[in-house]
């Protein structure tokens, strides 16, 4: 299931791709200035084997009550950041997900700076703030705390960093999928993804505490993390802010503009028209469509396709109440998650099955 | 009980094989970057990108099933994004294939786009990765200027993924075997906490022993490597065809409009 937030290079742009890209080697260079700090730096380079661990822990899956054949597993990244650190989380995450990309070819590699963006980045920051934020002093932090906070780190560092995925998709206006659909199946499918992954690392961190209470408390080791760092909450705080405006003004901007369409509406006509001409025309019609393409409002374009002519009468009649698209747009994610959710379901099974098969 | 090895065609001995890795892996880079920057709908312009890992694919003798098998492995999530973009794009395209003029909406047109993108990245990563060792491709990177640290870690990790994978197989099994599908879901969940914190406890322990390994061996925190890496000329003349080629795919095609 984790497969599915691995960004392909044939979603992204080129100017994309290089500005994540710079953006993710610098945020390297700086967690690894800082990891410096926290681990010895003699034993850096050792945290590779920790990597290795994440693919180890991806091998024993957990099967999901209630959905046999169907099984959830560790995603690795915010279990780290709670027990490493946020630094040398992400550090291990940049490892993994070079390799994942280079040796089983999951990810592309232009998408490397988005994925360790989405993967690492996000997830090891919101998830160990909100884990931090949540706990207070690890030392004198009861058992159902440093759970929940385990649990809650997991589920919006996960979607956190899926929730980037059609944002970065759409910036770039390579595929033309409503963003707003996209980001409702994405931020779906990866709450669900995040909850089973937050009971394991829920699991694990119990366990831990209970056999090797000090392997959770870094700040044993590490004098700066025994109290809560303020910088680290403002900037887990802004991060989290950014992230929730932006995915609410996604769902609010795609508020239903009556003018606006028909007259988008007409271009696609002209479009139309234009078929016959020599492919040129074509291209810069597309062209000027790639660039109103980044609107938002493609989710009127969708619901064109059902029934148009109603909804936009109510609209009308209504006076532009955001609400109604955003029932749309987030219907559509419902719907997406469980298309998704099925359809991973159903090739579960068929593999299950043929493995049993074959044994 | 072993996973089986995905670099198992590295270690082989042909002319792709015994080029060096900066060129390799230089020209896999410009590939993917010029093979993204092509027009959503340019499909039939995107046929003469696929020589490149074919070549490398067919001299470096690797089969075919091997990488048909890669491609449809990893293709589930693209292949929904291709399959839900014509429900988007219905704007209509002329398509003509020699004499056969016909139409198409631009969403197809993209859903092919990106599924040949895919496919040819995934190719030519596959041809790169099938004719590299791993730590040749670490020894490149670091003579290309990627920070000492971080590929020495890139090192570790891939000399104990397959190590620690097979142990996390195998404490699986032993899970399994033990009735482990059987109990209910909360003894299930602490079984698999228990299993995954034992790995964890493992690895930070093992990892102790390899530093005080290296370190009697006179690890001080500087790494000493026997590079036996060398550019030669052959490299650069496979740098500079693929360069050439890359160009001539991108922009000879505009040329002839």
């Amino acid at each position: 299931m984790v497969l599915a937030m691995h960004m392909a290079n044939e979603l992204l742009s080129v100017p994309v791709a290089g500005v994540t890209l710079a953006l993710g080697a610098a945020l390297l260079v700086w967690v690894a200035w800082r990891a410096r700090k926290t681990v010895d730096p003699e034993k850096l380079p050792l945290m590779g084997v920790m990597g290795a661990f994440v693919f180890a822990g991806q091998m024993i899956n957990f099967t999901l009550p209630g959905m046999p054949g169907t099984s959830g597993h560790l995603g690795g990244g915010v279990l780290l950041a709670i027990v490493l650190g946020p630094s040398a989380g992400i550090l291990v995450m940049a490892a993994i997900l070079v390799v994942q990309c280079l040796l089983f070819q999951d990810g592309g590699l232009l998408a490397l700076g988005c994925n360790i963006i989405n993967m690492g980045v996000i997830p090891c920051l919101l998830g160990w703030g909100i884990y931090r934020l949540m706990l207070g002093p690890v030392e004198a932090a009861k058992p159902w705390r440093q759970y929940v906070a385990a649990w809650l780190a997991c589920v919006v560092g996960v979607t956190g960093g899926a929730a980037l995925v059609p944002v970065e998709a759409a910036v770039s206006g390579v595929l033309k999928i409503s963003p707003v659909h996209f980001l409702g199946v994405m931020v779906g499918v990866h709450l669900v993804i995040g909850f089973v992954e937050g009971l394991i690392t829920f699991a694990v961190v119990a366990y831990l505490r209970q056999v090797r209470p000090e392997a959770l408390g870094l700040s044993v080791a590490d004098p700066a993390g025994r109290r809560l760092s303020r910088p680290a909450v403002t900037a887990t705080f802004l991060v989290t802010a950014a992230l929730l405006a932006g995915v609410v003004s996604w769902f609010a901007s795609s508020h239903p503009d009556g003018l606006e369409w028909s007259y988008m509406e007409h271009r696609y006509g002209d479009g139309a028209n234009a078929l016959s001409d020599p492919s040129e025309t074509i291209v810069k019609v597309d062209a000027l469509q790639a660039k109103w393409s980044l609107m938002p409002d493609y989710s009127r374009r969708s619901a064109a396709l059902g029934d148009v002519p109603r909804d936009e009468e109510a609209v009308e009649e209504a006076g532009p109440v955001w609400p109604a698209v955003s029932g749309w747009g987030s219907l559509a994610g419902l719907v997406g998650t469980a298309v998704t959710l099925v359809v991973v379901y159903l090739i579960a099974a068929a593999v299950r099955r043929r493995q049993r098969l074959a044994a | 009980m072993h996973h089986s090895h995905i670099d198992r065609y590295a270690h082989g001995d042909s002319s792709i094989h015994r080029l060096d890795p900066r060129a390799k892996f230089l020209a896999v880079i410009a590939y993917t970057g010029i093979l993204i920057s092509f027009d959503r709908y340019a499909v039939s312009a995107l046929a003469p990108m696929a020589v490149l890992p074919l070549v490398l694919l067919w001299f470096g003798g690797i089969p075919t099933w091997f990488v048909v098998r890669r491609v449809l492995v990893l293709s589930p999530f693209i292949l929904v994004l291709c399959l839900v973009s014509p429900y988007y794009d219905r704007v209509p395209h002329a398509v003509s294939f020699g004499p056969w003029r016909y139409e198409m909406t631009g969403g197809w047109l993209t859903a092919a786009d990106i599924a040949l993108k895919f496919a040819l990245g995934i190719m030519t990563l596959t041809a790169l990765m099938s004719t590299t060792p791993f730590a040749q491709l670490l020894e490149g990177m670091r003579k290309l200027g990627v920070p000492r640290m971080f590929v020495v870690q890139l090192g570790f990790l891939y000399r104990y993924l397959f190590l620690l994978i097979d142990e996390g197989l195998r404490l699986k099994r032993g899970r399994d075997f033990r009735g482990a599908a059987r109990v209910p879901v909360g003894r299930r969940l602490r079984a698999v906490g228990a299993v995954i914190g034992h790995l964890f406890i493992h690895t930070l322990d093992r990892s102790d022993r390899i530093h005080t390994a290296m370190t009697a061996r006179g690890y001080r925190g500087e790494w000493h490597g026997l590079s036996t890496l060398r550019f030669r000329r052959r490299d650069a003349v496979f740098l500079l065809v693929t360069a050439a080629y890359l160009v001539i795919c991108r922009w000879g095609y505009l040329l002839l409009h």
